[in-house]
């Protein structure tokens, strides 16, 4: 289960890389495979270390049902009239940026630019401004994301880590001039390995700290030393091996039960026992007292395995002078079987 | 001789889910299903601890929302008409099991276990709130706060005037509740922003927790890795960070204690095996099959053929597995004591519901741990955060790196294609907040009550569990249903304040639906 994990992870990666140019959102979910069935519960889809997230999910535990629709007043607004951009940092690698430009901003703009305005490509570019104030101009580089699509929010890969970013939504011009539209707050993305910094009054020699490294993660005390740890631990972190602290689903209790094809078949048994008499008489099953409806009726349901019951169910008359006794007996016995068709295929 | 310390930290949290226009609503059952499977055997294993003079400490969090549904009158009616049914549901499981011996046993087990539930919470007046009070008085249990309403702190950074109203509100209901100030704070998801520590010191919070790269990634490096804990620069406020190893042991379905093939199975619940017409009355009203509670099986192994639960192995597997942690606790304590010469403190927090809920045997197992910590041994002890810092008083100041302890260890669990589309909105309504905070510095009567109403609409748009739910795929319509009625409720609200035309009767009304935290002050958000 791990190794086929790191496969699809490394492919899924594999597909983020494509530098800078992400489709909003990022599909990393497979559909869930769910079943109408009483019995088994939803198959919970796999996500990457997923063991506290599925333990998490319990809580909120129950199928879902169509609910009466309420009076909603409406759907959520999909603009708010202003001009905003904003820069919200996902992980060391990737930002999350959305958007809006006014109305009276376009229309600004296509009166000053005219005919330029429709053949201007909108771009998203994307400010490398760590350690500076920005000013517009002193970026240490950018790199511009086209968006041809109707689109009002975007992931930027930024391909590195601990550095801080801004962005632009502006228009490029076929003479090769930037006009800047929206401008996003800055963020900095946390680094994604231990800081190269070291505190003269609290150093630590680097072997200790790879070790120290290494435990902090659950590895144990056999954590290797040197450079390539490093790298080594930040790969499987982070491509969800180790994320904190799921490991893989492979193993019950939240894996789903196992079979090798998927069918499956259940079948139990109970029987009711039911009855009249009158309504003041004293009944009794295999020796229970059990108390009589209004109207002198009873039902008793049990869970019938396999064996033979005897059913021995006594009335006394009220005056204690007469008693009945009825005794049904029933056996239960179950056979099961199982038959996998083959198909031989017609070569035609 | 002592050589190290175990801070055990457990997390409850239950998102708000209150529908008193609704007879019967389904989500309301994660609130009853915990207060019986979770907190109240924590509640027993922690009274027995105190009764039994065990010199024991423990951390916990518990949410502002869940203190607010643990106090709320119309759940506590609603939670004890659940443990009646479920109560009604074991007599005739009783009966139902006659020729099943073994399984009739275990129905008793269960009956036993809601009339016990029931006593506890009628002994507490319904509010078990008075319990976990008791238990902090009587110092062996500290109780540290959360966000108002488990708000995603990370991504709310753009408007910090959020942060600081989910971080003073929550403050303030938890002196309500506690009759005193919360000493630490454990953040939503662990999910930390540099510059957050500054909030958390105006609001008097002395520590919090992060996962373990928010100290092994903090500049400069830390000198002891996530074994001790470091200050944060310029706030002072302290970071402990957890430690992986310890979280393994319970979290992980490889090596994880709950996987282990004597306990019980979560997913074999009556309320899904069962024949429908026997069940019906005691799940969802609309027919549809949900966990009541009664299993009666155990995992037994990577089967489905399970075999039927035996409560004395698992109970015998609890004490095994407590032993094991303890044994590696104190392993792990000797030898870190020798390679950083210092006493080590692990931090090992899990979700509270994980025991219980989840795990059956948890509860068991945390009281067979807590009493061999206790009795069998002194190379480890338990502390609390609170009380390491008042014995270990210097520690390293750093900047620790943003992080959570969600998938994957940063924001993307609340930032991906499912729940991306809410930021937008809550970030709008966060800003026209704060402009009517400012708009009205002072002021009463229906205006007031509707900013304050406008300040609980936007909290509870804040949860991070909606986003969660939406993330994860499943049941996403309640998430979404929320968020939106939500916001709309506040995009309303700040139109009506805005043009002075406030509807006194709406207002009532989401007022009555919307009723957590009554006493906001909608200024903490300016």
């Amino acid at each position: 289960m791990a190794v086929l994990r790191k496969i699809r992870e490394k492919i899924r990666k594999m597909a983020q890389k494509k530098r800078g140019l992400k489709a909003a959102g990022i599909v990393s979910r497979r559909k869930p495979k769910s079943r109408e069935v009483p019995i088994l519960k939803e198959v919970k889809k796999e996500i990457l270390g997923a063991q506290e997230m599925a333990i998490e999910k319990t809580k909120y535990s129950h199928p879902e049902i169509k609910k009466i629709p309420k009076v909603m007043p409406s759907e959520l607004p999909a603009q708010y009239g202003k001009d905003e951009m904003v820069l919200q940092v996902r992980d060391p690698w990737w930002l999350h940026c959305y958007w809006e430009v006014s109305p009276g901003t376009w229309e600004r703009l296509r009166q000053s630019l005219k005919e330029l305005f429709f053949s201007a490509k909108k771009v998203l570019r994307v400010y490398d401004i760590s350690q500076i104030i920005f000013n517009g101009k002193n970026a240490h580089r950018f790199f511009d994301i086209e968006i041809n699509q109707e689109t009002s929010s975007w992931y930027i890969d930024v391909g590195g880590s601990g550095r801080s970013w801004c962005i632009d939504y502006g228009l490029n011009l076929p003479n090769g001039e930037f006009i800047t539209v929206l401008r996003s707050n800055v963020v900095t993305t946390p680094l994604d390995g231990p800081s190269w910094i070291t505190d003269e009054e609290w150093m630590v020699p680097e072997e200790m700290f790879g070790r120290l490294y290494g435990m902090g993660f659950g590895l144990g005390q056999s954590s290797p030393v040197g450079k390539a740890w490093q790298e080594r631990f930040k790969k499987a972190l982070f491509s969800g091996i180790l994320a904190s602290p799921g490991i893989t689903s492979a193993a019950s209790p939240v894996k789903k039960r196992l079979k090798e094809r998927k069918f499956w078949l259940v079948v139990d048994c109970e029987l009711i026992v039911y009855g009249a008499t009158e309504p003041e008489a004293q009944v009794t099953v295999q020796g229970k007292p059990i108390r009589l409806r209004q109207d002198g009726t009873f039902t008793l349901r049990y869970a019938l395995p396999d064996g033979k019951q005897v059913i021995p169910v006594k009335a006394v008359s009220p005056d204690k002078i007469e008693e009945r006794t009825i005794t049904p007996t029933v056996t239960r016995e179950t056979k099961s079987s199982e038959i996998v068709k083959e198909f031989i295929r017609d070569a035609t | 001789m002592t050589k190290g310390y175990l801070c055990l930290v457990l997390h409850s949290h239950l998102p708000f889910v209150r529908h008193p226009e609704h007879e019967d609503f389904l989500e309301e059952d994660w609130f009853y299903e915990a207060i019986t499977e979770t907190y109240i055997p924590l509640i027993w294993v922690f009274e027995k601890l105190v009764e039994d003079r065990v010199d024991f400490r423990i951390t916990m969090s518990l949410t502002p929302t869940l203190l607010s549904m643990l106090c709320d009158s119309l759940l506590q009616e609603r939670y004890l008409k659940h443990i009646n049914k479920l109560i009604e549901l074991a007599h005739r499981e009783i009966e139902r099991t006659t020729w099943q011996p073994h399984f009739q046993s275990l129905a008793i087990m269960y009956l036993n276990h809601f009339c016990r539930s029931r006593d506890t919470f009628e002994k507490y007046k319904r509010n078990l709130t008075l319990a976990f009070k008791n238990l902090q008085d009587s110092g062996k249990l500290e109780i540290i706060t959360c966000a108002a309403t488990h708000g995603y702190l990370p991504l709310m950074d753009v408007c910090r005037e959020s942060v600081r109203a989910q971080l003073k509100v929550a403050v303030s209901h938890y002196e309500s509740v506690f009759g005193r100030k919360p000493r630490g704070i454990w953040l939503p998801e662990c999910g930390y922003q540099p510059g957050h520590d500054e909030l958390l010191r105006e609001v008097g919070i002395k520590y919090f927790f992060t996962d373990a790269h928010g100290v092994l990634h903090a500049t400069p490096r830390p000198k002891y890795g996530v074994f001790a804990p470091v200050y944060c620069k310029s706030s002072g406020v302290a970071c402990f960070a957890r430690d992986l190893e310890s979280s393994k042991q319970v979290w992980s379905s490889i090596e994880g204690y709950p996987g282990d093939y004597n306990y019980r199975e979560f997913y074999r619940d009556i309320g899904f095996d069962l024949e429908y017409d026997y069940i019906k009355p005691y799940i969802h009203p609309d027919g549809v099959r949900i966990n009541t509670g009664i299993k009666y099986f155990r995992i037994t192994g990577e089967t489905s053929e399970k075999q039927p639960y035996v409560p004395q192995w698992a109970s015998d597997r609890a004490a095994e597995h407590a032993g094991n942690f303890m044994f590696n606790r104190q392993k792990q304590v000797e030898y870190l004591y020798d390679f950083i010469q210092k006493k080590p403190i692990i931090i090992s927090p899990y979700d509270a519901e994980l025991f219980g809920h989840w795990w059956y045997e948890g509860p068991r197992w945390l009281d067979f741990l807590i009493r061999k910590i206790v009795f069998d041994q002194d190379i480890i002890r338990l502390i609390t955060p609170s009380e390491y810092l008042a014995e270990n008083r210097r520690n390293q100041v750093i900047v620790p790196s943003m992080s959570s302890w969600g998938w994957k260890g940063y924001s993307e669990m609340w930032l991906q294609g499912a729940n991306d589309w809410i930021y937008r909105h809550l970030h709008t309504a966060s800003e026209r907040m704060t402009e009517l905070a400012r708009s009205f510095p002072d002021t009463n009567g229906i205006v007031r009550r509707a900013l304050n109403q406008a300040l609980r609409e936007l909290l509870l748009a804040q949860s991070s569990d909606w986003a969660f739910i939406m993330g994860t795929g499943t049941h996403t319509s309640y998430a979404v249903l929320r968020t939106k009625d939500h916001l709309l409720r506040f995009n309303r609200l700040y139109e009506d304040i805005k043009s002075n035309s406030i509807d006194e009767d709406w207002l009532s009304n989401i007022e009555y639906k919307d009723n957590i935290f009554a006493d906001i002050d909608y200024r903490v958000h300016s």
